[in-house]
């Protein structure tokens, strides 16, 4: 059996202080090492919430996040950072490139964040590239790219440290269908070929159904947690209210 | 230095910023440079004419007209004195000036030509004739030979103190840029006036002194009334006979002063300004880059890293700035006797760059502060 990578216990949010507002609540689950995992929930129900507490770009108003079995909720801020450096890559619904830097510049800064050299990132930082088709465009500034090439540039940075947890965040909510479905054929064969583990939050339900796991948030719970049959790729987003059909909870 | 490079990179990104960031900073340093130098320079001119060849320390005796002794003990002190650099025993006495009903008052200082000359510069000055102070000798002034007709070679009949008259050759005649000075002071050799005066070989009227620094000139006059050789005498400088001057140079000093901390104030909040508008424009990137994990100090570095950037960039443009003024500024004076020569002073122009990059840092504290306090969540939630 996998290891188990990340934990959430008990995770709550509250915003505000004099009108507070819960945007998540009790919620808790077990990601393993290589878990192919989605998100799905409609806007505002907290899946969000969730994806920046577990990549502890928030804190959490109740319970904690373990991350290699280390509470990470009770850490220092520099230490979180660390972590997120160390263990978790980022990709977002808008690229968040740095347009000051060239492609290879940029799929370099996590590694250069963690105090290594360009020279000593570069391999690693082509041959991520390469994984991702990206040859050729390494001198290219952030700005010169399609969307589609932003954003997978985005995910070889994501993926620069070997992080052991990319969280995607809508990471296709400004793509095209065929840049979608491109995307997320990506995630799943890097997912295969280097034994990361994903956890993707979309609104989308066939877009979730070709990930193995669906987690679906509601109201700030965790509603279901379903193990997945994968159905033909369809790329059209699934319509908002969508009935869940249950495959049975993990 | 990933700081530094994502500074440098940011700072190129925006051209037009950075430049004009550099550019207010360069006129603030341009103009510390320039009217620190201006004002320095215009002071040590305004010291050297006004106190620069006349005696800074003078020793005398406490009884009025009576001479002092400046016997092995008394020299031994005055010259023993690290900030004194100059000490001329002299004699001086007043005399009238009588040429037929046309009579003026002089005041004659006696001692010996190389000696004066440290103080007084009277060789270096001389306008007509040459500088020689033999037995009936006289060295008058320019102004005093020009309204009595006087020229080297002439006589000069004075009444002396004891009411006898006496004849004196005018050997030269010197110009100390004062008209007063040109009017009043004349030079006559020591023993000649030592023989009006009744005095024997080692009495003078005063001991003259100059020192390193003018502004010195009260406590090197206290630390000599403590000496031993000293005990019993008048010690006087130029401070206290001259507050006025000193009031009008300190005066000058805080203005310039003032001038120059507005200045800076000025280039401090522009530069703090933009560079807080800067770290607004960033904010997305240097949210991005802690959520990868920059920590909060290491990201607020970047801010630091562009002011110090931008501060040496605009230091020393500003210096260049100031110094090619003062190259003007003494270019469309060098015939003009009414202008004075600007000396920048190598610590002033490196103190002048220290405070421009200071500054710089200064201003930076703010951006850097709200950059290290900044979560990435707010930026990943604002889209």
């Amino acid at each position: 059996m996998a290891e188990q990578l990340l934990a959430a216990e008990d995770l709550g949010k509250t915003y505000g202080t004099t009108v507070q507002t819960v945007a998540l609540s009790d919620v808790s689950f077990v990601l393993h090492t290589g878990e192919f995992a989605a998100v799905i929930g409609q806007s505002g129900s907290g899946k969000s919430t969730l994806l920046n507490l577990i990549g502890l770009l928030d804190t959490p108003t109740t319970g904690r996040v373990l991350l290699n079995g280390q509470d990470a909720s009770a850490t220092s801020r520099r230490q979180r950072a660390a972590l997120r450096n160390e263990l978790i890559g980022f990709v977002f619904q808008f690229h968040y490139l740095l347009p000051e830097f060239s492609v290879l510049e940029n799929v370099l800064m996590p590694g250069r964040i963690a105090g290594a050299s360009p020279a000593v990132l570069r391999p690693r930082a082509e041959e991520v590239l390469a994984l991702l088709g990206l040859e050729g465009l390494e001198s290219k500034g952030a700005n010169d790219l399609s969307g589609g090439q932003k954003q997978r540039v985005a995910v070889a940075r994501a993926l620069m440290n070997r992080p052991a947890l990319v969280l995607a965040d809508e990471p296709t909510g400004n793509l095209d269908s065929e840049n979608t479905k491109a995307v997320y054929e990506l995630f799943r064969r890097l997912n295969s070929e280097l034994g990361t583990a994903f956890l993707i939050v979309t609104h989308a339900r066939a877009v979730a159904q070709q990930t193995d796991r669906i987690l679906e948030v509601q109201d700030g719970r965790l509603l279901q947690d379903e193990r997945n049959s994968h159905l033909e790729w369809e790329p059209a987003a699934a319509p908002a209210g969508e009935a869940v059909a249950s495959t049975g909870a993990a | 230095m990933l700081s530094l490079t994502i500074a440098a990179r940011f700072l190129r990104k925006s051209p037009a910023q950075s430049v004009l960031i550099v550019a207010g900073i360069a006129v603030g340093i341009g103009v510390q440079v320039f009217l620190g130098s201006l004002i320095t320079s215009l002071q040590a001119s305004l010291v050297d004419q006004t106190i620069g060849h006349s005696p800074q320390v003078m020793v005398q005796s406490s009884t009025d007209g009576q001479p002092v002794a400046y016997g092995p003990a008394l020299k031994q002190t005055l010259t023993s004195q690290p900030a004194v650099t100059t000490v001329v025993p002299t004699r001086t006495f007043s005399a009238i000036y009588r040429q037929g009903q046309v009579s003026a008052p002089l005041e004659l200082t006696g001692g010996q030509l190389d000696q004066l000359n440290t103080i007084y510069d009277i060789s270096g000055r001389i306008s007509a004739g040459k500088a020689q102070l033999g037995p009936g000798d006289v060295l008058v002034g320019k102004d005093f030979a020009a309204k009595n007709g006087l020229s080297p070679g002439s006589r000069l009949i004075l009444v002396l103190p004891s009411g006898k008259p006496a004849g004196l050759m005018i050997s030269g005649v010197f110009d100390f840029g004062s008209a007063a000075a040109n009017l009043a002071t004349a030079f006559v050799d020591g023993g000649y006036a030592a023989g009006v005066l009744g005095y024997t070989g080692d009495q003078y009227s005063a001991i003259d002194m100059q020192v390193h620094n003018v502004f010195d000139s009260k406590k090197v006059a206290a630390q000599l009334k403590t000496q031993p050789a000293v005990r019993g005498l008048k010690v006087s400088e130029w401070q206290s006979q001259n507050s006025d001057l000193l009031s009008a140079l300190k005066s000058q000093s805080y203005s310039s002063y003032m001038i120059q901390f507005f200045v800076l104030v000025a280039v401090a909040l522009g530069i703090a300004s933009t560079l807080a508008i800067s770290a607004v424009q960033k904010t997305r990137q240097i949210g991005i880059l802690k959520a990868m994990g920059m920590e909060d100090r290491r990201s607020g570095r970047i801010f630091l890293w562009q002011a110090a950037i931008l501060g040496l960039g605009g230091a020393a443009v500003g210096v260049g700035a100031g110094l090619a003024l003062i190259g003007l500024f003494t270019y469309l004076g060098r015939n003009s006797s009414a202008l004075f020569p600007i000396h920048p002073q190598v610590w002033f122009i490196a103190l002048s760059f220290a405070v421009g990059v200071l500054v710089a840092m200064l201003s930076s504290l703010i951006p850097s502060r709200r950059t290290t306090k900044l979560d990435p969540i707010e930026v990943i939630q604002g889209g």
